[in-house]
C-alpha cells in the first residue's frame, strides 16, 4: 500500500473514531503503571474506601441495577459532594422531570441550596435538550446521535463540568436503538468527557432477573467501571446491595456490600456470609 | 448494684468491648447503672441496640428514672417483627428484623456519624435474643465486624448476655470478641 494511501486511511479513521490513537509514547510502561491516576473522590466514604481513594478521574462508570436499589441516590450524592468540593456537577435527567425527581430525593443533611443558585450543581431535563436540538423523532438517526453526544460534550466544556450523571443511559439508548450507533454514541461521549477530566456516571436500568449489567450489552463493555446495585433476598429479608465489578485505573474490592440510603448519605457495610443465602442479588 | 456496674465500666479504657453477664432480674438495674451512672457521667453518646424488648419499654423505664434522653438513641430490631402498634419515639430507629444484622450495623454507623466528635457507648441487648433469630456463624461474623469497627472509633461496646439463656456457643462467641467480662450474677439482684 502506498504510504500516502495508508496515511489517508489512518487519518480518516482518526477523524471518525472516538478512540484516540495510541502512540508509542502513550503505551503503558512500568513507570506509567506505577504512577497513581488522579482520583475523583466521590465523597461517599465507603465507595472511596472500596476504590482505594475514589474513581480514577475521567472514567465513565455504569451504575447498573433494578428499580429501588439506590442508583439515583448514589448519583445525586456523588454530584452534591462534588459541588460542595468546588467541582461543577450536572445531572441530566431522561426519565423523569427534575422537579419531580428532587421532590422524591432523600433530604441529605449536607445539601445546601446555594450550590444550585451558584451553578455548582445543575439539573437539566434531556427532553428539553432534544427539543432545542430539533430532535422530535422517536428514533435517533446517526447524525442526531452524534449531535446529542457533541451537545452534551459542549455543555460540559462551557460549564466546566467535572461530574456528570446521565440518568438513564438506557432511556437514551432506547431512542438510538441500533447497537452500532449506541457504541458510537458512548465511545464519542466517553472519550470527549474523559479528555475534559469529567467523571461520568451512566445509570443503567436492568431487570433483577437479567444477566449482564445493561440493556444492550454495549454499555458495560465500553464503560471504564461497572457498579452494580441490587436486591438480595435472604430468608425473607430484602437487602439492598452494592458491588463494584469493574473499575479501570485502580485496584478495588469486588465483594458485595449492603447499602443503606440515609440522610447522612449512602452507607455500606460488608455483606455477612455466615448465613445461608437463598437467591441471587 | 447500679453503682457497681458503673464502677466496673469506669475502670475500663476507651475502645473496650465488654460482655455483661447478668440475670433477668438484674436487667433494669444494669441498664440504669450503665446509662445513668456511667454513660451520662462520662458524657457519652449512647446507641442502644435492642432485640430483647421494644425500645419504648426501655424508654418508659428511663423516663420513670428521669434519665435525660438527649444523647440516647435506639436501634430497635424487635418492634417491627412484633407488629407493635406503639408510637415510635423520635430517638428510635427501626430495623425490620433481628435477622437483618447488616442493617443493625448500618443504623449504628448512621447514628455515630451524626456526632463524630463525641465518644460513644454502644449497647447490644442481647446476644441471646439475637441468637434466637440468627445462626452462630453469621452472629459471630456480625459481632467480629461490629466490635472491631467500634473499637477503631474509640467507642465502648457492651454486650448483654442473660445467664439463664447462655449456651456454650454464646460463651465462646463472647470470649472471642470481648476484652473483658463483667459478671453480675454474684449480686443476685440485690
Amino acid at each position: 500500500m502506498p504510504p500516502l494511501f495508508s496515511n489517508l486511511i489512518l487519518s480518516a479513521f482518526i477523524s471518525n473514531s472516538a478512540h484516540p490513537v495510541c502512540t508509542p509514547e502513550s503505551m503503558p510502561t512500568k513507570e506509567h503503571a506505577n504512577s497513581e491516576r488522579e482520583r475523583c473522590v466521590t465523597g461517599i466514604d465507603a465507595i472511596d474506601h472500596i476504590l482505594n481513594g475514589g474513581i480514577p478521574r475521567g472514567n465513565t462508570v455504569l451504575i447498573s441495577g433494578s428499580v429501588g436499589t439506590g442508583k439515583t441516590s448514589i448519583c445525586i450524592e456523588f454530584l452534591i459532594r462534588g459541588a460542595i468540593n468546588g467541582e461543577n456537577s450536572l445531572y441530566l435527567s431522561v426519565t423523569e422531570p427534575t422537579d419531580k425527581l428532587l421532590q422524591n430525593v432523600i433530604p441529605f443533611d449536607f445539601f445546601d441550596d446555594r450550590l444550585a443558585r451558584q451553578g455548582k450543581l445543575q439539573f437539566l431535563d434531556l427532553p428539553k435538550m432534544y427539543e432545542k436540538l430539533g430532535i422530535d423523532k422517536e428514533d435517533l438517526d446517526f447524525d442526531q446521535t452524534r449531535l446529542l453526544a457533541d451537545t452534551i460534550a459542549s455543555l460540559v466544556e462551557e460549564q466546566k463540568i467535572k461530574r456528570l450523571v446521565l440518568d438513564s443511559v438506557t432511556s437514551v439508548c432506547y431512542r438510538i436503538r441500533e447497537q452500532e450507533r449506541i457504541r458510537d454514541f458512548l465511545l464519542r461521549l466517553g472519550t470527549v468527557l474523559s479528555a475534559k477530566g469529567c467523571t461520568t456516571l451512566l445509570v443503567s436500568e436492568i431487570r433483577s432477573s437479567e444477566e449482564g449489567y445493561s440493556q444492550w450489552g454495549v454499555e458495560e463493555a465500553l464503560a471504564d467501571g461497572v457498579i452494580v446495585t441490587g436486591n438480595l433476598e435472604r430468608r425473607g429479608d430484602l437487602l439492598r446491595t452494592l458491588q463494584i465489578v469493574k473499575m479501570r485505573g485502580t485496584t478495588h474490592s469486588r465483594a458485595k456490600y449492603v447499602l443503606d440510603l440515609t440522610t447522612s448519605g449512602v452507607l455500606l457495610v460488608p455483606l455477612l456470609k455466615g448465613g445461608s443465602v437463598a437467591g441471587g442479588g | 448494684m447500679t453503682a457497681e456496674v458503673a464502677e466496673k465500666l469506669r475502670a475500663l479504657p476507651e475502645s473496650s468491648a465488654v460482655s455483661m453477664r447478668l440475670k433477668s432480674d438484674q436487667y433494669f438495674d444494669a441498664i440504669q447503672g450503665m446509662i445513668d451512672r456511667f454513660a451520662i457521667k462520662k458524657d457519652l453518646e449512647v446507641v442502644y441496640v435492642t432485640s430483647t424488648i421494644p425500645s419504648q419499654s426501655i424508654i418508659n423505664a428511663l423516663e420513670v428514672l428521669e434519665i435525660p434522653m438527649e444523647h440516647i438513641w435506639f436501634v430497635d430490631c424487635i418492634s417491627q417483627i412484633m407488629m407493635s402498634q406503639e408510637k415510635r419515639h423520635p430517638h428510635a430507629i427501626i430495623v425490620e428484623s433481628p435477622t437483618m444484622l447488616e442493617n443493625i450495623m448500618l443504623k449504628v454507623e448512621f447514628l455515630l456519624r451524626r456526632v463524630p466528635d463525641r465518644n460513644a457507648l454502644v449497647v447490644l441487648d442481647s446476644i441471646n435474643s439475637l441468637a434466637i433469630h440468627n445462626n452462630t456463624k453469621i452472629l459471630s461474623e456480625f459481632l467480629h465486624i461490629l466490635v472491631n469497627n467500634l473499637r477503631s472509633r474509640g467507642a465502648y461496646t457492651v454486650i448483654f448476655s442473660m445467664q439463664e439463656y447462655e449456651t456454650e456457643e454464646i460463651r465462646n462467641m463472647l470470649v472471642l470478641v470481648s476484652d473483658e467480662t463483667i459478671e453480675l450474677g454474684a449480686y443476685s439482684g440485690s
